[in-house]
């Protein structure tokens, strides 16, 4: 090189100096390369991190339909006007000068005063007591936003015409912690509040109107139970990439009901924003990094015209306070038409009454269809009837029941030294007027011979009573049924008498019931009950597959012959049709013939002390090709009967699917 | 005899010319991308514009650098203690409070309206000048303890004045420049190396009272210099809490020691991120969203602007350009025929080395924050006017090189 050459000649220091010269260059160069070559990544990384927000974008809500489409769960837009913090920040600048020029002026009169008082000027170490700490300044910046802020929504305010609350708590919160996203001045506007903002305030200073996506229930309460209802829940769900936003925006997740069971299908993915963010924490700009992909549509098995009668029915038979539940099941395969609780449940949770919802009798967030446990009564005398027959019991051989002593117009059985009462005369009864008039001396003695509790639990095993049906709502209980061990261990007589007039250690719901008398309508085949028919991709015109659920899944089969199906079905028919029938409340007409069964159960506390009833009516119709089971059950702590209370309910429904089933032309209701 | 006329003159040093116009035109370009990212600087007139303004300050410097070369050296050499003493004046004048203007907790300029004159730059040339002048007598002489003692003084005199004002950047530029010129005059080796020694163990222990004395015996230092050398260092500043701080002290502390080192890290965040070839002439996002403060990305940070926006290639050009600049600087000094020309080019090459190293240095962070502006490419009038004076003294050595 020229100059070392040059250097080299004579000059020691000189040449030292250039030494040392080309050391320290060195030096910064190798320091350049490990910082901007070795560590390039990770200072972009460090940048990336401080310079951009990540927000994650929920996807749209999928809708819940009913079998004929029609919208049970969908969303609306709602409107909220927000404030862009990036466009206020020179008005927050100047309201901050003003704020602290005024209060260098209260300062500088107090030193003043200081002064004075002390007849010299103020040494430095004095002037430390008047200066403005950090917390102060801090103080004039937030009271300057607020200023801004709320004069701005002052203007608002009056260009629509509205008060626009300013909360500066909400606002100072939001500031702090979400300055890049927009801030929420004014939630949820109506059509003419937009109508005005978008006529006189649009393409101003910082204000616009952001969309939010909130879940809708178009019927009311209607199908509430069943359709469950979603919480406010932000953070990333199960199943998608674990990362963490900066920001999350509002999100759903459904706690119970269908909302839950299909939550994962119905969320779609969500979809990723990162907003590029200046040193002070406004947002620069926005990159829409993926789009949300909305969510599957989900439709039921549920037909919202019978679930109307059936709500409807209910509520006006026995008010809105009743405890009770509805179902009505396709009994061809399972699927379920209708499912009623009440009290009703709004879905929109917020909407109910928090008294209502604490109230230990109403417990309207109960769906009674599925989660809770009902002693049965008599509509479980049908299984030991059946179980009877199989056992070869001839049905036209009579019993003679004897009249109750204390009650002469009611008969009474005794087991061992226990008194049995039956609500029925006593005389002479066989199957079918036994089933009729629901004489429970008959049903008590069909049930007490040796072996007949075993075949009883084992016939009621196969309709799977006590075990669970796998519903996704996560609202079901299995009801108790005996083990053939239970029945086989200090089992004695009293407890076989009770089991025959469905009482003691047997629970069921009326999900369960539904299907059981599908089976005996049916010819026997227990179904899973269905409540989702099929899934349907949000967008018709993708080239996604309709998912379809399984149609007639068998659990399955009681495996009892016809013979013994016709006899229960002609007794069954006498119930609603004989002069001495207790559900001819239910018939309608020979269009529909209904074979049914009442049932009174009575409810006892753990003191084994009577505090109510539950009343039930079974059914399924028509007679000669069944193709619909109706179940209403009622429980209350007054008098009355399955044929007073729950048959009218039963005949309303059975009116609505005769009527429903004419217009249609002929056309059963039923999915292929 | 001899007439004036008659003297050769020799050319400019062409190479160091053409280096220090490249120095110019980067130095005008990122002014421009350090200060013209925010919209309300594209409101300003053109004559406001930093960028129009460091072109002013290059055109007056060459002006001032080009009369410089007219005359002599030997003749400025004869003004140079009466400019040296001026300065130390002008310095002493700085610190009183009605003549100095206070900025950010130091007095460093004087207003003269028109301008900030900022004395430390000059007097540093100044000392150059005067220094140079009292080592160029015979080697002879510089044997003698006195004749060191008064080298010395001659350099602690403007470095205690300088330091007052507080300015530990520029105060500090003043020792190697000092010892390198007495080193290359011939000052006997033992001095120096006792010089070395003393102020090597001084330093150390200076560092360690900052870094390790509890508070009463800590030397009288303003905060933020204390400060900047704790985090150079690495200590937190919660160990120097009283014992009974509260925990929402000690959080105050740490937050506001987050604060002290932001600088540093937004720095190396922006030199870091540059990569190889950087992301393009005012594509840097780092000064564009104001992570680096606008306060300093046109002055002490501005080679973390170049850094980012024209990555390691960026890096080494500037790197180059400077090497060149010092280096033909140090070939001038080599080839000229008295000692005089020798220490004034030296004291000039080691005087912009310093400067180059200690801003660059503090860019990523191998340095302490110091607040020594980068020669030429800073934003600043009494810097960049200094700048080209040195390179003009460099050039003046070398055109009346052969003249006697």
């Amino acid at each position: 090189m020229l100059v070392f050459d040059q250097l080299k000649k004579n000059d020691a220091s000189l040449r030292m100096v250039a030494v040392v010269l080309a050391a320290g260059l060195g030096i910064l160069l190798v320091g350049l390369w490990w910082v901007q070559v070795v560590s390039a990544r990770e200072f972009q990384s460090h940048l990336d991190t401080q310079q951009f927000r990540t927000i994650r974008l929920p996807a749209v809500r999928g809708k819940i339909l009913d079998r004929e489409g029609r919208v049970l769960a969908e969303n609306q837009p709602r409107y909220n006007l927000s404030l862009y913090l990036d466009d206020f920040r020179r008005p927050f600048y100047y309201a901050y000068t003003n704020l602290f020029s005024a209060a260098r002026k209260v300062q500088k009169q107090n030193i003043a005063a200081a002064e004075k008082k002390l007849g010299r000027s103020l040494k430095r170490a004095e002037l430390k007591e008047f200066r403005m700490p950090a917390e102060q300044l801090e103080q004039l910046w937030q009271s300057a936003r607020c200023q801004v802020v709320g004069d701005t929504l002052a203007q608002l305010a009056q260009k629509l015409g509205q008060p626009v609350p300013f909360n500066a708590k909400n606002f100072n919160l939001h500031y702090a912690r979400q300055r890049a996203l927009p801030y929420p001045a004014l939630k949820n506007l109506d059509v003419r509040q937009i109508a005005r903002f978008e006529e006189k305030y649009s393409a101003s200073v910082g204000a616009d109107l952001e969309l939010e996506s909130v879940r809708s229930y178009p019927n009311g309460t209607t199908a509430g139970h069943l359709l469950g209802y979603v919480l406010r829940d932000d953070n990333s769900k199960e199943g998608e990439d674990a990362r963490a936003f900066n920001y999350y925006m509002p999100d759903f997740l459904g706690q119970v009901g269908v909302e839950a069971g299909f939550d994962a299908l119905m969320r779609g993915r969500p979809g990723e924003e990162s907003v590029l963010v200046n040193s002070l924490g406004y947002r620069m700009s926005k990159t829409v990094d993926a789009e949300p992909e909305p969510g599957d549509n989900v439709v039921l098995t549920l037909d919202l015209d019978l679930q109307r009668v059936a709500e409807d029915s209910l509520r006006t038979h026995q008010g809105a306070n009743a405890r009770g539940a509805v179902v009505v099941m396709d009994v061809r395969n399972g699927d379920v038409l209708a499912m009623v609780s009440s009290p009703a449940f709004n879905p929109v949770y917020s909407e109910n009454d928090p008294a209502r919802m604490t109230d230990e009798t109403l417990r309207p967030a109960i769906n009674r269809a599925t989660q809770e446990n009902y002693a049965p009564g008599s509509i479980f005398k049908v299984v030991v009837g059946l179980a009877a027959l199989e056992a070869g019991l001839n049905p036209e051989k009579p019993y003679t029941v004897e009249p109750n002593p204390e009650d002469p117009q009611h008969g009474c059985i005794y087991v061992g030294r226990l008194k049995k009462k039956d609500t029925a005369p006593p005389g002479i009864y066989n199957f079918k007027r036994a089933i009729e008039r629901s004489s429970n001396s008959y049903f008590i003695q069909i049930g007490l011979p040796d072996g007949m509790i075993d075949r009883i639990v084992t016939l009621a095993q196969k309709f799977h009573f006590g075990e669970k049906a796998s519903l996704p709502t996560r609202q079901e209980t299995p009801g108790d049924l005996p083990t053939l061990e239970r029945v086989h261990h200090s089992w004695r007589d009293g407890d076989t008498a009770n089991l025959c007039i469905g009482q003691g250690e047997l629970a069921v719901t009326p999900l369960q019931m539904a299907v059981a008398y599908s089976a005996i309508a049916n010819g026997g085949t227990v179904y899973w009950p269905r409540l989702v028919s099929h899934i349907v991709p949000p967008d018709p015109a993708s080239r996604q597959a309709v998912r379809s659920y399984p149609v007639a899944s068998v659990r399955d089969r009681i495996g009892v012959s016809s013979r013994s199906l016709r006899i229960l079905h002609n007794a069954m028919l006498g119930e609603t049709e004989d002069v001495e029938g207790t559900g001819k409340a239910a018939v309608v007409g020979p269009e529909m013939r209904i074979c049914g069964k009442t049932g009174t159960a009575q409810v006892q506390d753990s003191t084994n002390q009577l505090i109510g009833y539950n009343f039930w009516f079974s059914s399924f119709a028509p007679f000669e090709h069944p193709r619909y089971a109706v179940v209403v059950l009622v429980q209350s702590q007054g008098k009355g009967s399955g044929g007073l209370i729950c048959a009218p309910i039963a005949h309303d429904i059975y009116e609505a699917i005769l009527n429903k089933e004419k217009a249609g032309a002929g056309k059963v209701l039923v999915a292929n | 005899m001899f007439e004036a006329s008659t003297i050769p003159k020799e050319s400019f040093d062409r190479l160091q010319i053409a280096a220090l116009v490249g120095l110019m035109f980067i130095g005008t370009a990122f002014v421009f991308s350090a200060t013209m990212a925010n919209d309300s600087a594209a409101t300003l007139m053109w004559y406001q514009q930093s960028w129009v303004r460091q072109i002013v300050y290059y055109a007056l410097g060459a002006g001032v650098a080009a009369a410089l070369c007219v005359a002599d050296y030997h003749t400025l050499a004869r003004w140079s203690y009466i400019v040296y003493w001026a300065m130390i004046l002008c310095l002493v004048a700085v610190l009183i409070p009605h003549i100095g203007s206070m900025r950010f907790g130091a007095r460093r300029w004087i207003d003269l309206v028109v301008f900030q004159f900022q004395p430390s730059e000059f007097a540093k040339l100044a000392y150059i000048l005067a220094g140079a002048n009292f080592l160029s007598r015979p080697p002879e002489e510089l044997k003698r303890a006195k004749v060191f003692w008064q080298s010395m003084g001659l350099m602690m005199l403007p470095f205690v004045l300088i330091l007052k004002e507080p300015d530990l950047g520029s105060a500090l530029v003043l020792l190697p420049t000092g010892l390198v010129m007495m080193l290359v005059a011939g000052t006997p080796r033992r001095y120096l190396l006792r010089l070395v020694g003393i102020v090597g163990l001084l330093a150390m222990l200076f560092v360690a009272d900052v870094l390790f004395a509890p508070v009463q015996w800590q030397i009288p230092m303003e905060s933020y210099q204390r400060n900047r050398l704790m985090v150079y260092f690495g200590r937190n500043y919660t160990d120097f809490a009283p014992s009974n701080a509260t925990p929402a002290e000690l959080q105050r502390l740490r937050q506001r020691q987050l604060d002290d080192a932001y600088n540093v890290r937004q720095a190396l965040i922006s030199v870091g991120s540059g990569g190889l070839f950087g992301k393009g002439w005012r594509q840097g996002t780092q000064n564009a969203l104001g992570y680096l403060p606008r306060a300093v990305a046109h002055n002490d940070f501005i080679f973390s602007v170049i850094a980012e926006e024209e990555g390691f290639v960026g890096s080494v050009i500037v790197l180059t350009l400077y090497a060149v600049v010092l280096f033909t600087g140090l070939r001038i000094a080599g080839q000229t025929r008295d000692r005089l020309g020798k220490l004034v080019a030296v004291g000039a090459v080691t005087l912009l080395f310093s400067h180059v190293f200690i801003n660059i240095g503090m860019n990523i962070r191998i340095m302490p924050v110091t607040g020594v502006p980068l020669p030429l490419l800073s934003y600043g009038g009494s810097s960049v006017l200094c700048s080209m004076i040195a390179v003009g003294l460099m050039q003046n050595i070398h055109i009346h090189r052969k003249g006697y």
